[in-house]
């Protein structure tokens, strides 16, 4: 039942998330006493309570990587994001998942659960510890974090499979269609990046390990997906609205309409080009603002895919192709789709370049491009959104097994989740899921990696066990 | 379980929101019949809530189920919900309780777009996903997108098929120990200055991207290579300038011109590409062209005047006609306003072709022509004008008469002459007025022998004053003669008529400032006529003071 204090919370649920990052990160700082504490608490209590009459609860929980207040997912904008992440991070750290409030606070209860929030960090067990520190504290109960369960998500996965297939069964019709000259719907377009963006806003990390498949034979059409994907989920980082994300997933899958006009026999060339096969090949990006205006005429969408397939090569220093004879500050767009362009080219198989690089060495080659070639915050979004280990990296346990990143962590970088492919024999096992961050009854990890490895040399794709 | 009162307020929401769909197409939202029409709306949506908590519809073909009760069906294609909501792939739509009056005025906008022909580049399920209402929920069926049905299937198989086999996977697996250790890529934590600049490049790209494109479009230009290429650039450049005038950017506008001129000038292009650039060049200047330039003249936007005169700069002749055109089609002054000073500049380069707007059949067309004729003020106008003196419309003959003055061409006196006898007493003025800016010999006697016809007496004082005042421009022995003669005369029938004469010389001999006037003047200082006697004294005054 949807009553006017729902939609009142779900217009003040920003300020609520943020105001209580704000009085944890004033309290860490200074004594619970201080003034700058309690002006935050009384902000806080001023924007809460009025929420809080006597048939109403508040209920704060986070799923994943959001948040969510009575149900509804709280969408932030880009000012809070920092105060957003930390009180991903600070509930993560103690195994926080939800925390309920049933009437109204006082400034006492939010001094209370201030400390224990504050000393449970420094716990061997913080959920325990922080229990038991807002145990006193009547309105307010906790939850801990719950973990979402492989199995659960055989359907979500079936859900995100077929999107993505959808999307590169497009692709390539639409591909198909442009080289034979017939007309393409942007509705249809519209649609697919649509289902892109929906399944990246809940679930992320399963889309973009759809990118992990790099089908050879259709490199072209995957590519472009992959990109879109890896772009849209840069942008739902960034803080894009919907819309925007739609329009950059959109412009994203066109990036490369122009190699429509490479030869075949230079596209799939087996060896390295030489010059006059560069000279052409560094004509896509031309090719491509031809196709695109061709196609569909002036407006917003063919305006924005143009500029990006004109300067998805082009460089953040201007260095890249094509040489253009005077500096102009690159699309917004065009940076993101050029690094998601990037980590998957590099990560991928293609003819000209045979041997694709392990994404972890992929994005330690971005690091190094990182103020130069690529743009340098826009990067720090992107690593943080690949992770150290990215899914798909092939990797060596010190257990002695083989297994392939299959879900980052964001509060332990290093430690993602691993499906396990062999045993410490090196026997193919089925894949068992393992949490790197599992210590056993000492507090040691029960497994780490030690080696990672290129998963293409051994045509290890994790796209098999995801499909 | 649906009641048969949920059904009824379900079919009651279904019957609101069909006739909705059409009233909302066909009214402003400021309309009194378009703002009941969402309050009616609302209301049964609001009888709904009372009972449920959501209403949610399942969408056929050409029926719409409220549960398991069917509240609407229509075999018909035209005027059908069901199926204007079905063809999208919508196939399951739900209100919320709490649904707000935005929101239900959101969704009505949608469903009262006329897809067909309406340019939309989005379907109803695209238009729903971008509201993101937080109270109406929808689930389409993306078969709908589907390109190939096995694609999934099929590339599913394939990459199964391509698992490695054992011997890879062992050798992966001994290889692995071999590997080098893992590098050291760490997570790089944000700061509020990476957010900031974050922020700050967000709100940048805002901003049209339309310069940007010409940008590129331009440096295409510099490395195209051959026929078609070049063919498909320039057809580019054409169209970034059409949508710049449709999308009221004419800044943007005026840059992508100035960057096709620069462009037609550079020695590095092939001289038939330069050529083509040229006639791309004069497209500026075509009907086209000319009526989207109209379009943002007459839309109120604002718009730089350096801007404006390096527009002009750029056009050429041509520009006349398609502007003369527009001229009679403007809606604000100011747009006129700017088409106006445009064929000011222009029309000196063709007065021949600016003239013939003085055919167009709207009077204010001719009457703002002749303005520019005469603001041009080349005396070649002069042949066309006279025929506009002796337009059916005062306002343009007052305008002809005018500017025939300010041309100053004897050609004129023969119509002006003519005018001094127009039935309207304005024209009679100005035609007198536009005599004495000619100023010259001519034109004096054109007057004298007017005010020396008998029947000029009759006219108003004030026509009479015009004409005296006029001739005072001649300073010569002949005109004050004249005027010392009017003054002395007396006359034993239609006395007033006739002092309102002498009242007129006086005043005119004041203005030229002739002592030797002054013994006349004197003795009629005391004059019974009221009249005569304020204008005698005043010229006195003025002839002696000087005011």
């Amino acid at each position: 039942m949807v009553d006017r204090e729902d939609i009142a919370i779900t217009k003040d649920s920003k300020d609520i998330i943020n105001q209580l990052a704000v009085i944890i990160r004033t309290a860490q700082i200074h004594d619970p006493n201080n003034v700058a504490v309690l002006t935050a608490i009384e902000r806080f209590i001023n924007t809460v309570n009025p929420h809080l009459s006597s048939s109403s609860t508040l209920h704060l929980e986070l799923v994943g990587e959001f948040f969510y207040l009575n149900e509804s997912r709280v969408r932030f904008p880009m000012e809070y994001l920092l105060n957003f992440d930390f009180l991903i991070r600070e509930f993560r750290r103690r195994g926080l998942g939800s925390i309920t409030v049933s009437g109204p606070l006082t400034p006492v209860d939010i001094q209370a659960f201030l400390k224990a929030f504050i000393s449970s960090a420094f716990s061997d067990e913080p959920f325990s510890a922080l229990s038991e520190g807002v145990e006193d504290i009547d309105p307010l109960s906790i939850g801990p974090l719950k973990k979402i369960k492989e199995d659960g998500q055989y359907d979500i996965r079936k859900v995100v499979k077929r999107t993505y297939f959808n999307a590169v069964s497009f692709t390539k019709g639409v591909i198909n269609k442009i080289r034979s000259g017939e007309r393409v719907s942007i509705k249809k377009a519209k649609r697919v990046v649509e289902s892109l963006v929906d399944m990246i806003l809940q679930e992320e990390e399963l889309l973009v390990g759809m990118t992990a498949i790099k089908d050879y034979d259709e490199y072209t059409y995957h590519h472009s997906v992959n990109v879109s994907i890896l772009s849209v989920a840069l942008g739902q980082r960034l803080g894009l609205s919907r819309k925007a994300l739609t329009e950059l997933g959109l412009v994203a899958i066109f990036h490369d309409i122009g190699k429509m006009e490479v030869p075949a026999e230079i596209l799939n060339k087996p060896t390295n080009f030489n010059e006059d096969e560069w000279r052409i090949m560094k004509r896509h990006p031309f090719w491509g603002v031809r196709a695109i205006l061709k196609l569909k005429g002036l407006d917003s969408i063919s305006i924005r895919t143009a500029i990006v397939a004109f300067e998805h090569h082009l460089n953040y220093d201007m260095s890249g192709y094509p040489k253009v004879s005077k500096r102009f500050d690159l699309d917004f767009y065009s940076k993101i789709v050029s690094l998601a362009d990037q980590y998957d080219a590099m990560t991928s198989s293609r003819v000209y370049s045979r041997i694709p690089m392990a994404p972890d060495k992929a994005l330690s080659v971005m690091m190094e491009r990182a103020g130069t070639q690529l743009d340098p915050i826009l990067f720090k979004f992107f690593i943080n959104m690949i992770g150290v280990f990215p899914i798909g990296t092939l990797v060596l346990l010190d257990t002695k097994e083989l297994g392939l990143v299959y879900g980052g962590n964001t509060m332990f970088h290093d430690r993602p989740r691993v499906l396990i492919i062999t045993d410490d024999r090196g026997n193919r096992i089925k894949g068992t899921i393992v949490d790197l961050t599992k210590k056993d009854s000492s507090g040691r990890f029960l497994r780490t990696i030690v080696k990672t490895m290129d998963p293409n040399k051994y045509r290890i794709n994790l796209a098999e066990y995801l499909l | 379980m649906e009641t048969l009162e949920d059904i009824k307020l379900a079919k009651d929401i279904i019957q609101a929101l069909t006739k909705a769909k059409k009233t909302i197409r066909m009214y402003p939202d400021n309309n009194p019949i378009y703002i009941k029409t969402i309050d009616d709306t609302l209301s049964r949506f609001t009888d709904f809530f009372n009972l449920r908590d959501e209403l949610s519809l399942r969408i056929k073909q050409n029926e719409i189920f409220f549960e398991t009760e069917q509240i609407y069906h229509n075999p018909e294609k035209d005027d059908n919900l069901a199926l204007f909501l079905f063809k999208d792939g919508l196939r399951e739509l739900s209100f919320k309780k709490g649904l707000t009056k935005e929101e239900l005025e959101g969704f009505l906008r949608i469903i009262s777009l006329d897809f067909d022909r309406e340019a939309v580049d989005d379907d109803i399920v695209t238009l729903l996903w971008e509201k993101d209402f937080e109270n109406i929920k929808y689930i389409a069926d993306e078969a709908f997108i589907l390109e190939d049905e096995d694609y999934e299937s099929r590339a599913t198989t394939e990459v199964k098929e391509k698992a490695p086999g054992i011997d890879e996977l062992h050798k992966a697996y001994a290889e692995a120990f071999r590997a080098e250790d893992v590098r050291e890529v760490s997570i790089v934590n944000l700061t509020d200055r990476d957010l900031q600049l974050l922020v700050k490049e967000i709100e940048r790209d805002m901003e049209d991207k339309i310069w940007k494109l010409s940008e590129i479009i331009f440096e295409m230009l510099l490395h195209a290579e051959g026929t078609v290429e070049y063919e498909d650039i320039l057809r580019f450049i054409k169209d970034l300038i059409v949508y710049c005038l449709k999308q009221v950017d004419f800044k943007t506008f005026v840059d992508i011109v100035k960057m096709t001129k620069a462009a037609s000038e550079n020695t590095a292009l092939p001289e038939v590409v330069s050529r083509q650039i040229k006639d791309l060049l004069s497209f500026i200047s075509s009907d086209e062209t000319i009526r989207h330039v109209a379009g943002v003249f007459d839309s109120g936007v604002e718009i730089d005047e350096n801007v404006l005169n390096e527009y002009t700069e750029f056009l050429n002749r041509n520009a006349i006609t398609p502007f003369i055109s527009a001229l009679g089609e403007m809606q604000s002054i100011q747009g006129r306003k700017r088409i106006i000073n445009i064929l000011i500049h222009l029309g000196k380069k063709d007065i021949q072709t600016l003239a013939r707007g003085l055919q167009d059949s709207r009077w204010f067309v001719v009457r703002n022509i002749i303005y520019i004729l005469r603001h041009i003020g080349d005396k070649r106008a002069v042949e066309h004008l006279l025929n506009s003196a002796r337009h059916a419309d005062i306002r343009v003959r007052r305008e002809a008469i005018k500017a025939l003055g300010e041309l100053k061409s004897p050609l004129a006196l023969q119509t002006l002459r003519d005018s001094l006898d127009d039935s309207d007493p304005s024209i009679r003025i100005s035609s007198v007025k536009a005599l004495g800016s000619i100023g010259s010999e001519t034109a004096k006697r054109i007057i004298l022998e007017r005010v020396s016809k008998k029947d000029f007496r009759n006219r108003e004082f004030n026509e009479k004053k015009e004409f005296y005042e006029t001739l005072s421009r001649w300073t010569d022995a002949e005109t004050a003669d004249f005027m010392l003669k009017t003054l002395r005369k007396r006359s034993l029938f239609k006395r007033s008529r006739s002092d309102e004469n002498r009242a007129c010389a006086a005043y005119s001999l004041g203005l030229i400032g002739n002592r030797d006037a002054l013994p006349v003047l004197e003795r009629l200082k005391g004059s019974k006529n009221k009249l005569l006697r304020e204008y005698v004294n005043a010229a006195i005054n003025r002839i002696e003071h000087g005011r």
